[in-house]
């Protein structure tokens, strides 16, 4: 019977140990460790069901971008070396770099770019997110390919790529909003596959790029190794291989004081608090200098009808007091989604007003109705103040914790009737407004958008940035006399500096880029 | 014998059929589903959204489509993660190494703590042995797993520094022996302290029990030594029952090791599982509660079948 | 005794003090400030929104006691008559029954829970409902292998033979010779509950918010700042966990020495 157990023990062991064992290191390659809090879905940047910037932060690594995004706004070049308008303002021309290559060491040309967008838009091509390209001509609100007209997407010649839009934008405006989800595919790879087939390849379960990083082995979910790409146009890190693995959340500044970790995503952010205990482990920490946050409750507009009770919540809400909550200092309260420091303003001020709130609430006929309130589950003590202060006006709120795509959901097919969210700010005027109030993507349920498509359209069609801050002025106003979204503040973040890795650029993280081919291990 | 492993066999299979149904219709009829998770920025249409119910054979009828999930179980295939797109067995398949490690190590150790200990707090009741065994199974009742999991990580990884608290492997893949099982010390030590409690309280009893049989005390009659009844015939006539202990309690012990998984970034199962259902991939979901359950199905008639083997009483006596 | 009387004044203690006290376990206290330390205003400092720990600490003992008490009622209701029906009538109840039970019992508790909470959406009601329908395989069969060895005894048989029903049958002569090693489970369901209550809301899918329970209070343990400088945050919920669970294990071990005459025998016996 012992002989037994023992045996069954040992069974044991030896399957664990094998299963996970594998093949032994042999050369001492230099490695960097990676954290990332949640996993990415699908390493086809066409076929994530989530969209998430945890998926866009992985394919930055193996796929090539046109461009490279500054916290700030500024472009660098990438897989594109120059652009410019055309003289209608149509059409935007990127001078490609010739050194570019894919992993297998073809040459990235130009009809890779322009093969790519025509795949994804093809309809028959079972791809998602196609709507980053319904700004290109010849595409319909979707971002589907419309047959008989000619696609805006063509190689001019081997290495010039021309994108022709519906409306005149320039290349800043068309860089800055869709540079993180325009990537260039092996299509020379594509060629024996019908659009329609194309999700099913093998290929994506070890992709092929022309990203800084080479694909070697993953553990879906948990664990993704990458090697070096020695070649990248721009240059190569000088490690051998990154490995990126998923933990909790909690785990990640612990194990960057243990050493477990060179660096976490995005930007090694912490917390006021969390920041002290990393200076205190002897880790330095920087603080971001532009807002990277925004924070906004959006508003159901179907199920909160009155324009002046949406008013009310916003005067009924201590902006200050969630700010100082939510950022510990690092953050200003706002009336409006205008990011502070770019060549835009907005004059509106915010101030709390309870009795304004009241009457308001009053007028609005507000009757004691109960409101649902949604917040992801680290946001549930923000959400609690919230309810606080609303209760000081007597409405009544109920706090729902779900995940963040099932809150973006639930509050597209109107389940929530208000909800705390975050986005990353941008440098142009319309980076709010334009994508959600719009019929696509109505997620506030407006049930009349003409009034804000009507400025919208004129601001995107204006020339001149006087022009354009006096039609934004309006369109604020009526924003804020409609408040189908609530303005909270503007934060910035504290980036833990990796102990290990030099020239890392935190802040810009924040669009979903790193410039990893510029990382230096530091001298030991 | 052949009629009682047919009978037991019977017994198995509404069991198995319940599993799946109950599975099946727990995930299906949750209200969320994979579509909302195209949610704002994701810049899927509602055409998307369209083509990809259709593709995931959401659109037929919910027996339909549990007839169709059966089928392609019953042939092995678990279908296909809806988050990315990867064949639900290769994705448990992966993790089955690292579970069966971590629960594995964390059993053995149990195993190993609890019979000695176990024994002796038998033989010597109201000693010194007895009283670390009660304490050890106070701990392992009361304390939550992850209350462990948070102390150990305050202990042994953030005070001390001497333990990693995350992940299996330091450089991302097996590196040595030596850095797998400083991965592994902690999570394997919290699996084996839940559940060494009550094993110990189990081996305590049934030797206690063996003690009181006659055939212990003809062997004190014989004249042998405490230590040669102790070993030689207390201790065996209890390994059955201790046997049968561990292995019913391998659901708690998964189950505990789900918890530990997620709170230590184990690779295993319990994460996957984890993710699955805060990603809302309920083809994942579904694929690891089923293969759990099933595990846990095959154990414990393979459990009743040694019984019957071993012991002739119970292939006459109850169903 | 001990455990029975620190239970009751825990009791006491969770569901009177805070009335008495005035306490207020979902406001802020904003001029405290966040994560206030300890101090005389608020003796366990406050959470991250400002609101009194040692409030949240003793709401949150409602919702977890509560959750543990009432979840371990709907087992009993549930498991026992079950338990009586297989082992009385046996035949096709008895199989269906009991395949239920193994259905059930296949599945570690913990992720059937998991699952069932995320689908049903936290609440205190569900948490109760769903930790209890889970918990009645454990006392069915209890109930069940009692129930078979008591069912041809001679007052049983006398019972039918005078033409009872099966109802009063049951509950006359059956349940009062099954029900008491039940009693001593249900103090160990309670604690079992109230340990995967604090594991579900841990890790995130147990009560809703604002309503705190020591499980949730504990999550904040998982962030490194509090969990290495603010143990008074933490250490509380914990302890209180502990101690709830193993005084609840101590009455079921005290009421098995009470009620099971055998039992006790053989202890002293030895």
């Amino acid at each position: 019977m012992r002989r037994l157990i023992a045996l069954l023990m040992a069974a044991v062991l030896a399957l664990g140990l094998t299963a996970c064992g594998g093949e032994e290191e042999t050369a001492e390659q230099v490695t960097v460790r990676y954290g990332l809090s949640n996993a990415w879905d699908s390493l086809m940047p066409y076929n994530s069901p989530s969209g998430s910037n945890y998926t866009r932060i992985i394919c930055d690594k193996i796929y090539d971008r046109l461009a490279y995004v500054h916290a700030d706004g500024t472009l660098d070049p990438r897989g594109a070396k120059s652009w410019e308008s055309t003289e209608d303002g149509l059409a935007v021309v990127f001078h490609l770099d010739e050194k570019a290559a894919f992993h297998d060491g073809t040459p990235v040309t130009a009809q890779h770019w322009a093969d790519t967008i025509a795949l994804i838009t093809n309809p028959d091509c079972p791809a998602l997110g196609r709507g980053t390209f319904s700004v290109l001509a010849g595409t319909d609100s979707n971002g589907c390919a419309v047959e008989g007209e000619q696609l805006g997407a063509e190689a001019v010649d081997e290495h010039t790529l021309k994108l022709t839009f519906k409306s005149p934008t320039t290349p800043e405006d068309f860089l800055l909003d869709k540079n993180r989800e325009l990537y260039v595919l092996p299509t020379h790879l594509l060629t024996d596959t019908a659009p329609a087939q194309i999700m099913d390849l093998d290929l994506w379960d070890a992709p092929v790029g022309s990203g800084p990083c080479k694909f070697v082995e993953e553990l879906p979910g948990s664990q993704l190794v990458l090697e070096v790409n020695q070649n990248y146009q721009l240059g190569s890190p000088d490690f051998d291989q990154l490995v990126i693995t998923v933990m909790d959340k909690s785990n990640l500044l612990s194990s960057l004081i243990a050493g477990d970790l060179d660096y976490y995503a995005f930007g090694g952010n912490v917390s006021v608090e969390d920041a002290e205990t990393a200076r205190a482990a002897g880790l330095e920490v920087v603080e971001g200098e532009v807002p990277n946050t925004f924070y906004e409750l959006m508003l159901n507009c179907e199920t909160i009808p009155s324009a002046q009770v949406r008013r009310a919540i916003d005067l009924a809400l201590d902006k200050e007091a969630l700010c100082l909550q939510s950022t510990r200092g690092l953050g200003e309260p706002t009336a409006t989604d205008v990011t502070p420091g770019t060549e835009y303003t907005c004059a509106l001020t915010w101030s709390r007003d309870v009795e304004g709130a009241r009457r308001l609430l009053e007028q609005g006929g507000y009757d004691g109705q109960t409101y649902t309130l949604a917040c992801t589950s680290n946001r549930s003590g923000l959400a609690a103040l919230m309810q606080q202060e609303l209760a000081e006006v007597d409405m009544n709120v109920t706090i729902e914790t779900v995940d963040s795509a099932a809150l973006f959901s639930g509050m597209a097919d109107g389940k929530y009737d208000m909800a705390i969210a975050s986005h990353t700010p941008g440098a142009l005027p319309l980076w709010f407004t334009e994508s959600r109030l719009s019929e696509s993507n109505n997620i506030f349920h407006i049930t009349d958008l003409e009034p804000y498509t009507y400025y919208i359209d004129q601001i995107k069609a204006a020339s001149g940035w006087e022009t354009r801050q006096v039609l934004l002025d309006k369109l604020q106003e009526l924003l804020a006399d409609e408040r189908p979204f609530i303005p909270l503040w503007f934060g910035r973040t504290l980036h833990v500096q990796s102990p290990t890795v030099d020239h890392i650029d935190y802040p810009s993280s924040s669009f979903s880029n790193e410039n990893i081919w510029a990382w230096r291990m530091k001298a030991a | 014998m052949g009629c009682y492993i047919r009978r037991r066999l019977l017994t198995a299979i509404p069991v198995f059929f319940g599993i799946t149904i109950l599975v099946f219709c727990m995930l299906n009829l949750a209200q969320g589903s994979i579509l909302d998770l195209m949610g704002e920025g994701s810049g899927a249409t509602d055409a998307d959204r369209a083509a990809l119910a259709a593709s995931l054979g959401l659109d037929q009828s919910l027996p339909q489509r549990y007839l169709a999930w059966l089928g392609d179980l019953l042939q092995g295939d678990l279908g296909t993660s809806y988050a990315n797109g990867r064949p639900v067995a290769y994705l448990i398949a992966q993790r089955v190494g690292p579970s069966l490690l971590l629960t594995g190590t964390g059993v053995v150790l149990a195993v190993a703590i609890a019979l000695p200990l176990g024994v002796m707090a038998a033989w010597k009741p109201r000693s010194g042995w007895d009283r670390t065994a009660s304490a050890l199974s106070l701990v392992s009742f009361g304390v939550p797993g992850f209350f462990l999991c948070l102390a150990g990580i305050f202990l042994f990884s953030v005070t001390l520094g001497w333990l990693p608290a995350n992940g299996m492997y330091s450089a991302g893949r097996f590196t040595g022996l030596g850095d797998l099982i400083r991965h592994l010390i902690l999570p394997a030590g919290v699996v084996c302290l839940s559940s060494v409690g009550e094993l110990v309280k189990q081996t305590r009893t049934a030797c206690l029990e063996v003690m009181g049989e006659d055939y212990i005390r003809t062997a004190w009659a014989k004249g042998l030594t405490d230590r040669a009844v102790m070993v030689r015939h207390a201790f065996r006539g209890a390994l059955i029952p201790v046997l049968t202990t561990i292995l019913s309690h391998i659901p708690h012990i998964i189950g505990g090791s789900v918890v530990v998984e997620q709170v230590f970034g184990w690779p295993g199962m319990g994460s996957l599982l984890f993710s699955g259902i805060s990603s809302r991939d309920y083809a994942v979901v579904m694929g690891v509660t089923v293969i759990i359950a099933l595990t846990v199905l095959l154990t414990n008639l393979l459990l009743d079948l040694i019984y019957g083997i071993a012991d002739p009483r119970v292939r006459y006596g109850k169903g | 005794m001990a455990c029975l009387l620190i239970l009751s004044l825990e009791l006491l203690a969770v569901f009177l003090l805070p009335p008495m006290l005035g306490l207020a376990p979902n406001v802020s206290d904003l001029e405290a400030g966040f994560w206030a330390p300890p101090s005389a205003e608020h003796p366990l400092g406050t959470d991250d929104v400002g609101r009194d720990l040692l409030a949240r600490l003793l709401s949150g003992g409602q919702v977890s006691l509560l959750i543990g008490l009432s979840s371990a009622a709907i087992s009993v209701a549930v498991g026992v008559p079950l338990g009586l029906l297989a082992g009385y009538r046996r035949g096709a109840w008895e199989f269906w029954i009991m395949r239920l039970a193994d259905i059930f019992q296949t599945f570690p508790s913990i992720v059937l829970v998991l699952c069932l909470v995320t689908l049903t959406g936290a609440s205190v009601l569900n948490l109760v409902l769903v930790l209890g329908l889970l918990g009645w395989t454990g006392i069915a069969r209890l109930v069940y292998g009692n129930t078979l060895a008591v069912r041809d005894r001679e007052y049983v048989v006398a019972a039918r033979a005078l033409g009872a029903r099966t109802g009063t049958i049951l509950r006359r002569n059956v349940l009062p010779n099954v029900i008491s090693p039940v009693w001593c489970s249900i103090p160990l369901r309670a604690g079992r509950a109230i340990l995967s209550e604090s594991s579900l809301s841990f890790l995130g899918f147990g009560i809703r918010a604002p309503q705190a329970s020591w499980g949730s209070m504990i999550q904040y343990a998982s962030n490194l700042t509090v969990l290495t400088g603010r143990p008074w945050v933490w250490l509380p919920p914990g302890l209180c966990i502990i101690l709830t669970v193993l005084c609840l294990a101590g009455i079921g071990d005290g009421l098995r020495d009470a009620l099971d005459p055998r039992y006790y025998a053989g202890r002293v016996a030895r």
